[in-house]
């Protein structure tokens, strides 16, 4: 169970004690296991500074999200080497579908080594993952993971840092063109039906509810009754973290943007997304850093989705109520 | 003052005659620190004569120097309490459900130009203007008011007389004559007060505004990096500050490590900068947190107005201002920490916020580190010292003894091994005095108080 105490300036926590040990590697050629761990930590920094007394340091979570996006990146290079290795999937469709998934490969467990963000920027129209719509390559996926994605600006909260800090386009050696992924096996939640599901070959089983019985082999399945928290819609004063979104608004010009009401801004531009393709599917991140997140028993849905993920996006389907969809990266 | 010593009397003046000796030490010697006596800000005076500190509990600490002893007239006179004061209390924004921390940010002194003293305070949204001033005499004799203060029935009172001043006990007053209040949306990280000595500029980690030290209720924005879409948002402000001579120029840093001047004459806003300094990354040295440790945390004009001061989280680097390409002089502080980054960022030293200060004469500059170490670097000599301040190392007038840190291999005699270096114990706040080898250092919870030996 997270819980965010608060620490004297000055004194880290009891259990970050303060003798250096190396167990990271702090170059770009670390281990897989560094960036895994730093995906974590970071996850669990910025959960944390949501109830840290004066509000949300802006400045902070800006530098935590760039170290997210550099493990993020470091680890889907790691994946394209794997992924290249798998068998190419015989339903092109399927592989599209998939697109918009978020996916984990492996079991269960073995979601904890890696998790990405696997969509083409043409199918992110209505993800609106930022600058990198125009983008419809599958090559460059790593590209559209460096973009923002979308979150609604309620009121003055429009201090997505998470994700705004995606949309750097600072390009660096380490941005690596990602193919689709091409996974044997993923694990992916939906938010609205509670099922849990195993994707298999790019065919996506959705029949697949939370039972122990339907994940293939080595996969395991979870459920989670999602709790419909209203609060959602009460946004941090200023800084929003993308714990949830209701809705993605484009800025336009405003002058008073310090004193914009929270509900101007449940509006959607992104209806265009269809029920299909909204099964806006929730991986769970099982990493072993972020098992801790994964206690489904303990943390209400929302929480866990705010550690888990770096944006939401918030689709509002017509007369269909609210699908959510977590992106991670 | 008497016997203040001008640095320029000084054959360089800097850290390669000098030796520094333990001066004073103020603040509770409890291992066990209450977070409001944490120290958040340091600042002298322009005549050095005032020590203001600033705390997390909001409040702010006033030291004066004592003057010379005619007894002793090759001592300088010691700080001791001059004014102690409550100048943020915690707030909370009802509209946007957020706290806001008392917690002293800066101080900035303004130019005196009477008997009082002003300085300005700010925690993350409010700015206020103090006034501090002396009174050291009392009126008594009132016709109407007994001496100790009861109203006197008015009939009863048959003669009448004129009352007079007489000297009392010296008794110093803070006043806040300015709220600054309303005019940010995010954290405010700076203060500057303009040559002009009319106004001042506060920035925050979007907007930079200007204020006129008379009016409170407007200020204008000169700088705004807010994008029309936050999702774009890829640096913040993090420290800005006013030329020392140039009422029209200043300058503010980023967390992309640039520095940007802006000149006002150009436009009211000044988003366009007219120089940019930045220097490009070794990309030898990428790492996953090359943007934490290239986030500049301080920036200081050099007190002739030529060179500006960085502080990232490894160096400290100096700009001339007619170069925008490099820094002239850069200063290692603690390279054997880039190795540690991924520790440092799960117990969040990483984010911690250096600042860094010159001395008077800018031939020196100075940072802190962790252990309750601070460095030197004299740019004459190109030679830097390390110090530490300790209570076991707070013998009066006790020379420091420099230290030193084993990077690796074997560890000398009185090194001291990265691995065992304090990281909770952090010099964050330095402070030189403008006119004499005086430096305040301010630990946690203490306020370390150095000054040369004089021979």
């Amino acid at each position: 169970m997270l819980t965010a105490s608060r620490q004297p300036v000055g004194s880290p926590s009891h259990r970050e004690q303060t003798s250096m040990q190396t167990h990271c590697c702090p170059t770009l050629t670390g281990c897989a296991f560094d960036a895994q761990n730093l995906i974590s930590i970071s996850l669990r920094k910025i959960q944390s500074s949501r109830t840290q007394r004066g509000g949300i340091k802006l400045h902070k979570n800006l530098l935590v999200t760039y170290v997210l996006r550099n493990a993020r990146q470091f680890y889907m290079s790691k994946n394209s080497l794997q992924t290249q290795r798998t068998p190419p999937y015989e339903d092109a469709a399927a592989v599209h579908r998939r697109q918009e998934y978020i996916e984990l490969t492996g079991s269960f467990t073995e979601l904890a080594d890696d998790f990405y963000c696997n969509f083409t920027g043409t199918e992110s129209d209505t993800w609106h993952c930022g600058a990198h719509q125009s983008s419809a390559q599958p090559s460059e996926l790593a590209h559209q993971d460096a973009s923002a994605c979308a979150m609604a600006s309620p009121s003055d909260s429009e201090l997505m840092v998470s994700e705004a800090c995606w949309s750097c386009t600072d390009k660096s050696s380490w941005e690596l063109p990602i193919l689709n992924a091409q996974a044997n096996q993923k694990t992916v939640l939906d938010l609205d039906t509670h099922v849990v599901t195993t994707v298999t070959n790019g065919y996506f089983h959705s029949d697949c509810c939370a039972q122990p019985k339907q994940p293939q082999a080595g996969a395991q399945c979870y459920t989670r009754k999602r709790k419909m928290d209203t609060s959602y819609y009460i946004v941090d004063p200023e800084f929003y973290l993308p714990d949830f979104v209701p809705c993605k608004r484009m800025r336009s010009e405003d002058d008073d943007d310090d004193n914009d009401d929270d509900g101007d801004d449940l509006q959607s531009d992104s209806g265009q997304l269809d029920s299909a393709n909204i099964s806006n599917l929730i991986s769970v991140l099982g990493s072993g850093g972020l098992s801790e997140f994964v206690s489904w028993q303990q943390m209400d849905l929302e929480q866990i989705f705010g550690t888990q993920t770096i944006c939401l996006k918030h689709t509002l389907l017509a007369g269909s109520g609210w699908t959510r969809a977590i992106e991670a990266f | 003052m008497a016997g203040k010593r001008k640095l320029s009397e000084r054959p360089g003046g800097g850290s390669s005659d000098v030796q520094w000796c333990f001066s004073q030490v103020k603040g509770a010697m409890d291992d066990d620190v209450a977070e409001a006596d944490i120290i958040s800000t340091v600042e002298f005076n322009h005549t050095g004569e005032l020590l203001a500190t600033g705390d997390k509990g909001g409040r702010v600490v006033i030291f004066q120097q004592e003057p010379e002893s005619k007894n002793q007239p090759q001592c300088r006179g010691e700080y001791n309490v001059y004014s102690t004061f409550q100048s943020h209390e915690p707030e909370f924004d009802y509209l946007k459900s957020l706290e806001i921390e008392e917690k002293i940010n800066k101080i900035r002194w303004l130019p005196q130009k009477n008997a009082a003293q002003f300085l300005l305070s700010t925690n993350d949204k409010t700015i206020k203007l103090w006034k501090i001033s002396e009174r050291d005499k009392r009126p008594e004799g009132y016709n109407l008011k007994e001496e100790d203060g009861r109203y006197r029935d008015p009939n009863s009172v048959t003669t009448l007389r004129v009352p007079v001043l007489r000297p009392m006990d010296l008794m110093v007053e803070a006043s806040p004559r300015r709220v600054f209040a309303n005019a940010h949306t995010y954290h405010i990280n700076s203060i500057s007060v303009n040559s002009d000595h009319e106004t001042y500029l506060s920035a925050d980690d979007l907007r930079i505004n200007l204020w006129h030290l008379e009016i409170t209720d407007r200020s204008f924005n000169i700088v705004d990096i807010k994008p029309a879409n936050m999702e774009e948002l890829t640096e913040v402000i993090t420290a800005a500050e006013f030329h020392p001579d140039q009422c029209n120029t200043f300058v503010y840093s980023s967390s992309k490590g640039t520095i940007r001047l802006c000149d006002m004459r150009a436009s009211a806003l000044c988003d366009q900068h007219a120089k940019m300094f930045e220097e490009p990354e070794d990309p030898n040295n990428r790492s996953f947190f090359s943007e934490i440790i290239s986030s500049i945390s301080d920036v200081k004009f050099s007190h002739s107005g030529r060179y500006m001061m960085t502080r990232d989280y490894l160096s400290v680097k100096i700009w001339d201002l007619n170069m925008e390409t490099r820094p002239v002089e850069t200063y290692q502080v603690h390279e054997y920490l880039r190795s540690k980054l991924c520790s440092l960022y799960e117990n969040d030293c990483i984010f911690d916020k250096f600042e860094c200060c010159w001395n008077g004469n800018d031939s020196v500059v100075m940072t802190g580190s962790y252990n309750n170490f601070f460095r030197m670097f004299d740019r004459d000599y190109r030679q830097d010292v390390t110090f530490e301040a300790s209570r076991e190392n707070s013998k009066p007038r006790s020379v420091l003894k420099p230290r030193k840190i084993s990077t690796g291999g074997k560890r000398k005699k009185d090194e001291i091994s990265v691995d065992s270096l304090d990281f909770n114990k952090k010099i964050l706040h330095t402070a030189w005095h403008p006119l004499d080898n005086i430096i305040a250092v301010a630990t946690t919870n203490n306020l370390y108080i150095f000054q040369d030996k004089l021979n």
